[in-house]
């Protein structure tokens, strides 16, 4: 009896009642606003990374996109370092991806003699801590078949074997897409400063896994806005939040109010297979189980012919299910159903 | 001419006749001129355009058709070509406006050569550089345009509104209204010419066809009857005709004939007729089986009697011919309609059919719902209809005919309505018309010289009235403006489009109610509002709306195969086609999902349904 007095109360103190349709509040409340965020979608102009926003941005993470527009990082530093302008500048080079093309002024491809000419920039090169001799090093070690010959700045590069034309032209290709310092994915790295005048990284590209490797980064808080990267790296349940967050501040961005926890809810279902499924057909939406609410939203006859294939049934739990047939739905007021029989509580009756 | 293949052709201007490269000349500037020079000559036709590129340095002959051109007066050293001579000339008609053409007086530009120009919009505008001057600022606006008034004075994004609502006043539309069929047209009773026009809307005789009437407007609320674009009208005005018209329709219809030698009929359909409505519906038809003339009609009457031959062939009886059958097909009145038949043509088609065309007649007398719009944009529905002694009054007795809430001016920034009221006011003093032509007035002189004549006749200088309430009889302690507009009905009415459904036809495949207003339709229970209700949770007022006020169907369900079943009266016992067993139950299902699992039966599918308990 005691049990039973505590539910009472604790049911009777709760926000939110049971039988709620949480998911259809909380995709209202986050769709709603999207329609107005299409009409007043703004440019802020100046600003040197240019990062996905508003309505497009909300639709890639909800559908969970692999490749997402322009994803970023925010690296928090070492203590130590963190307020040493000049070692973070040094680690912010690190960050940057450089690749041949970015420390040549020009270059000039000679493919009758598969020979390519390289004019190197020596201020690129001590932009990105690079010497000559180094990006000889480099590209010896990475390619076998190539002779390299240096006159003052002009590096000639010369193929051994030269096969066809076709052929020679891929190998420069690489050549000049040839990584030489930096991480992966990462095109820009700029030095932003806090409140407390300590300093961070800011990238454009996102790569966890490689970003927390180097020295004087603390490894365990990097934000970044890729919820695939952040999966890779940290986990469901930060990647979880990675979506959430994501969500909220281009929400925010728009200066549209929306309850985080909406958004919460709508991270949480789209990771709660233990990796990230968007919300459309080939995610959530695909994973219901009964036949006729996938039917009634996408692929009718597809679901129709594997369930009549396999033989499925559908116990009507859900709602899409309930309305195409017309009965009364298992949600809010339909939720609540006489835990008695009539003929045992005639019973019950009698007893007393 | 100089040849293609010039050596040095970098520093040689191309020419294009037509958009074609014909050749090169040494200076396209010079070119030009020497073109034009001929053009207003005589030399060349006037018909030919040419325009010089400086940019790219090209030049653009054109002489081909499709180019819209609009005739400027030509201006030579800083002196208009159309002097007071040739003015006093062309009053006279001694010259006409081709002679102006012809004399190198007014030419005629297209877009292209209008880039070449520096035109000034009146004579006193002209300097030194000026190449042509406009005929009249307003010649640059079409019909509708150019008959706006004081546009000048309004906020651009007005102006489409504005032109829009005079495309959908009612008015004077053709002379011989009475012999024209239309099939839905407008009649105004008193259509008034407007105190206030423009040069284009006399030229125009666009007063010879007015759409509107000059309402005597006070600016002010009425008991938050007139908020938000609402409008207030004076009903002694409206019972003296004030915006009453006349709407009629027209219902035509064809002997049509088939193939087969079978034809309709014109006639008052039998009782054995397929789809036979009832003696009451075609108590109307006159002995042809076509309405008479001056008779009152309601919804749902047959107005043209007529029968066709059934809709398949008849097997032949063992007597030999069988007797003929028909098929009611008369058209009735529309729904929601009603009128007097204003009158009845019979005529014969190209093929030689019968045709009947009747045209209904109704009186629309402004109510409650219909729609008034000045020609500034400012739209409104009239919310109420007030007895003329609990309107406002001046001192002088003046009772205006409509209120218009003054929130809808400052922020639409139609300042030409003011205008034009001010205008509209002193000209109904004076009895005299006022010019609001585009570009041609100027504000404070304008605001001066009705104030003066305002003044003259004992009203304020600006307009604004001291008004007591007609309810209470006391002054308002702010002074109301007031002046004299020009109204149009506009063809939105409440009576052609108001619509309600309790209960109503289905729609047979689906067994749902059915859409739109010539159905009698009921308004569609969306995917969104679907959605809404399970997020409120009311999972009753959900299954009612798709369900019991929508397809409900009670289906016989085999509780031994889960198939579908039907109930034999006969016998008075369920029957199972597909098992034989007669252990059914009834359920309540959507016939849309009763459709659903016979189409998935047509497929192959067999859905089972498993009743629970």
């Amino acid at each position: 009896m005691a049990a039973k007095k505590e539910n009472e109360i604790s049911i009777k103190n709760v926000d939110v009642q049971y039988g709620e349709p949480v998911g259809v509040v909380a995709a209202q409340s986050m769709g709603e606003p999207s329609t107005q965020m299409v009409l007043r979608t703004f440019h802020s102009a100046g600003i040197a990374t240019t990062i996905s926003s508003g309505l497009p941005r909300v639709i890639e993470l909800v559908d969970a996109r692999k490749k997402q527009a322009s994803p970023t990082m925010i690296v928090p530093l070492d203590p130590k370092i963190k307020k040493n302008y000049d070692a973070v500048k040094k680690l912010a080079k690190k960050f940057q991806e450089v690749r041949i093309k970015d420390v040549i002024l020009k270059h000039i491809e000679n493919l009758k003699e598969s020979k390519l000419e390289l004019v190197l920039s020596k201020s690129k090169m001590e932009d990105n801590m690079l010497t000559e001799d180094q990006i000889i090093e480099k590209l010896t070690k990475k390619f076998s078949g190539i002779s390299i010959e240096k006159k003052s700045n002009h590096l000639i590069i010369s193929q051994k074997k030269a096969k066809d034309i076709h052929s020679t032209r891929i190998a420069f290709v690489h050549i000049m897409d040839f990584q030489l310092s930096g991480i992966k994915g990462i095109n820009k790295a700029v030095i932003m400063q806090n409140d407390d005048e300590s300093f961070y990284i800011f990238t454009s590209g996102s790569n966890i896994s490689e970003a927390m490797q180097l020295e004087g980064v603390l490894s365990e808080s990097i934000y970044s806005t890729d919820p695939f990267d952040v999966l890779k790296s940290y986990g469901v349940e930060a990647a979880r939040n990675a979506i959430a967050y994501e969500l909220k501040n281009t929400m925010q961005h728009e200066g549209v109010k929306v309850d985080f926890r909406h958004m919460g809810l709508i991270a949480d279902s789209m990771t709660l297979t233990g990796t990230i499924i968007g919300v459309g057909r080939h995610g959530l939406a695909g994973t219901k189980a009964s036949v006729f609410a996938r039917a009634a939203y996408e692929e009718t006859v597809k679901h129709f012919v594997n369930a009549s294939i396999f033989g499925e049934s559908d116990p009507l739990k859900g709602v899409s299910e309930n309305v195409l047939i017309g009965k009364q739905i298992h949600v809010g007021t339909g939720l609540v159903k006489l835990a008695i029989k009539k003929e045992d509580l005639k019973k019950i009756k009698a007893e007393e | 001419m100089p040849s293609k293949n010039n050596a040095s052709i970098n520093e040689k201007c191309p020419v294009y006749l037509d958009g074609k490269l014909i050749s090169y000349v040494k200076d396209g500037n010079e070119f030009v001129k020497e073109i034009r020079k001929n053009r207003r000559v005589g030399l060349i036709s006037n018909e030919v355009n040419v325009y010089y590129d400086a940019k790219i340095n090209e030049v653009h002959v054109n002489a081909d058709n499709g180019r819209v051109r609009k005739p400027y007066i030509i201006v030579e050293n800083g002196k208009s070509l159309y002097t007071p001579e040739l003015k006093e000339k062309l009053k006279k008609g001694e010259i006409d406006f081709n002679y102006l053409v012809r004399h190198g007086v007014i030419e005629y530009l297209d877009a292209e050569e209008e880039e070449n120009i520096y035109c000034a919009l009146s004579e006193k505008d002209i300097t030194e550089e000026t190449t042509h001057l406009e005929i009249e600022p307003s010649i640059m606006f079409g019909v509708t345009v150019s008959s706006s008034v004081f546009p000048e004075f309004n906020n651009v994004g007005r102006h489409p509104i504005a032109w829009n609502f005079m495309k959908q006043s009612q008015g004077f539309y053709a002379t011989n209204f009475n012999y024209r069929y239309d099939a839905r047209a407008f009649l105004m009773y008193y259509p008034q010419e407007p105190l206030v026009t423009s040069s284009a809307y006399r030229t125009l005789n666009l007063n010879k066809h007015p759409a509107g009437q000059n309402f005597v407007v006070a600016l002010s609320t009425y008991y938050g009857y007139n908020i938000k674009d609402a409008l207030v009208l004076n009903k002694a005005s409206v019972d003296r005709g004030l915006g009453r018209s006349v709407f009629f329709r027209t219902y035509s219809d064809e002997e049509i004939r088939y193939p087969g030698g079978q034809q309709d009929k014109f006639t008052i359909p039998p009782a054995t007729a397929e789809g036979y409505r009832g003696e009451h519906v075609y108590a109307k038809l006159g002995e042809d089986g076509i309405v008479e003339p001056e008779v009152d009609t309601e919804e749902g009457d047959v107005i043209i009697g007529k029968v066709s031959p059934p809709r398949f062939l008849e097997e032949q009886t063992s007597y030999g011919v069988s007797e003929e059958r028909v098929r009611d097909n008369s058209a009735e009145l529309r729904s929601g309609e009603s009128g007097v038949v204003d009158s009845v043509l019979l005529s014969e088609s190209p093929g030689a059919t019968k045709i009947v065309k009747v045209r209904i007649r109704s009186i629309k007398v402004p109510e409650a719902g219909d729609k008034f719009a000045s020609r500034q944009s400012q739209k409104g529905v009239t919310a109420l209809l007030v007895p003329q002694e609990d309107m406002p009054f001046t001192k002088d007795g003046i009772i205006p005919d409509l209120l218009l809430n003054p929130n809808s001016l400052p922020n639409r920034m139609t300042y030409g309505h003011m205008l034009e009221m001010l205008a509209g006011k002193a000209g109904s003093i004076e009895g005299k018309k006022f010019d609001g032509t585009a570009f041609s007035t100027n504000g404070s002189d304008a605001v001066k010289e009705y104030g003066r004549i305002l003044q003259s006749h004992g009203f304020e200088e600006y307009g604004d009235e001291e008004f007591y309430d007609g309810r209470t009889g006391k002054k308002f302690d702010a002074k109301l403006f007031t002046g004299v507009v020009y109204f149009q009905r506009l063809w939105h009415m409440v009576s052609l489009k108001i619509q309600v459904r309790s209960r109503g036809p289905v729609q047979i495949l689906t067994r749902q109610p059915t859409e739109g207003k010539p159905r009698k339709g009921g308004l569609k229970f969306g995917e969104m509002e679907r959605e809404a209700l399970i997020g409120y949770g009311a999972s009753l007022v959900l299954k009612e709306r798709m369900l019991d006020q929508s397809d409900k169907a009670p289906v016989w369900i085999c509780k031994t195969c889960g198939d579908l079943g039907y109930f034999d009266y006969i016998k008075n016992t369920a029957v199972c086609p597909t098992c034989g067993s007669s252990d059914l139950e009834e359920v309540e299902i959507s016939y849309a999902f009763k459709l659903l699992i016979d189409e998935l039966k047509s497929m192959h599918i067999l859905p089972r349904i498993k009743l629970k308990g």
